[in-house]
């Protein structure tokens, strides 16, 4: 069984991932599917007028400032829009997918991080009002559930806290613990790179394997959103997830390229 | 400027500009790190910890 994630920035074929996954669905392959919503969730802030904020933290992680306005932006494009069109796209395809967020039957409960540090204007702040939150728990047994009747779960990063609050999750390290609640063999994350660069953006320093004991020496050669991947990477991989692949979704087969080890393999 | 004390040690602590909730500084008598909680009155409290500080 592999978990995918399937990143939310632009450039990613859904075209190739939905069909890959159906192919490999239909060859016996048993699949749970994470997304994000970046991109759309920006869109569709800039739409309403109600544009996203990106935040910084002093350790140099950003995110999305996830008041509750926000949260409910988010919420349409994830669940409403991503979720629902990647379950069209399979079920076009003759996969029984099936939609579903974090918050859904508690697939993934966690803590609310009420109370998050910023850099802004070169001082360092407290935000109290974000609705994002760190997985810390998966209803395996519903995913196992779900994967026995033959279905194909599409999940919507969003979480609930432990207080019942919808939280923004980041997909990467949410599809991580996924992986390791349901003991995937890998976790695939697909992105719109080759995988990780040494010297970023330059694809020939792509770096082909790294020891899981390095991993998280790694997260230096990390631009941006590559270091929340690399942290995932990393999580799973104390989960005892044996292998995580970082590849490319721009290309026709990017779950195949990844299961022949195409990417940046860590294991 | 605005000055208040420090909820640690008592000590004096003076911003260079107008403090804005939410406003990390440190105590230069402890070195307890404050947030602003309060501007008008200033209040400081002790800023929260945790493990993880950033959002998702």
């Amino acid at each position: 069984m592999i978990t995918i994630k399937i990143g939310g920035s632009r450039g990613i074929n859904m075209d190739y991932v939905c069909d890959d996954a159906a192919e490999l669905h239909k060859a016996g392959q048993k699949i749970i599917l994470v997304h994000g919503a970046g991109n759309e969730a920006n869109e569709l802030g800039e739409k309403v007028g109600y544009p996203a904020k990106h935040v910084t933290s002093p350790q140099g992680f950003s995110w999305r400032y996830t008041d509750r306005q926000t949260l409910e932006i988010y919420t349409m494009a994830a669940v409403g829009k991503i979720n629902t069109f990647l379950v069209e796209a399979l079920q076009k395809r003759g996969v029984n997918a099936l939609g579903l967020s974090g918050v859904s039957g508690r697939v993934m409960e966690g803590t609310r991080k009420d109370a998050v540090r910023i850099i802004e204007g070169g001082k360092q702040r407290i935000l109290r009002d974000d609705y994002t939150g760190r997985v810390e728990k998966v209803n395996a047994e519903l995913l196992r559930a779900l994967l026995d009747m033959n279905y194909l779960p599409v999940i919507a990063p969003l979480a609930i806290s432990y207080q019942g609050d919808a939280m923004n999750v980041d997909g990467d390290r949410a599809a991580a613990i996924i992986a390791g609640a349901v003991g995937a063999e890998k976790l695939i994350i697909l992105t719109n790179v080759v995988g990780l660069m040494k010297n970023f953006p330059d694809e020939s320093s792509l770096i082909t394997h790294i020891d899981k004991r390095q991993v998280e020496a790694s997260i230096d050669f990390a631009e941006g959103r590559m270091k929340k991947k690399v942290l995932g990477a990393s999580e799973a991989l104390k989960l005892g997830v044996p292998q995580v692949v970082f590849a490319d979704g721009r290309v026709e087969h990017p779950i195949q390229n990844a299961l022949a080890a195409k990417g940046t393999v860590i294991e | 400027m605005n000055t208040a004390e420090c909820p640690e040690c008592g000590g004096a602590i003076s911003f260079q500009s107008a403090p804005i909730r939410g406003e990390i500084i440190s105590c230069p008598d402890c070195g307890a790190e404050l947030e602003v909680v309060n501007e008008n009155p200033l209040e400081l409290d002790l800023a929260p910890q945790e493990e993880e500080d950033w959002g998702e």
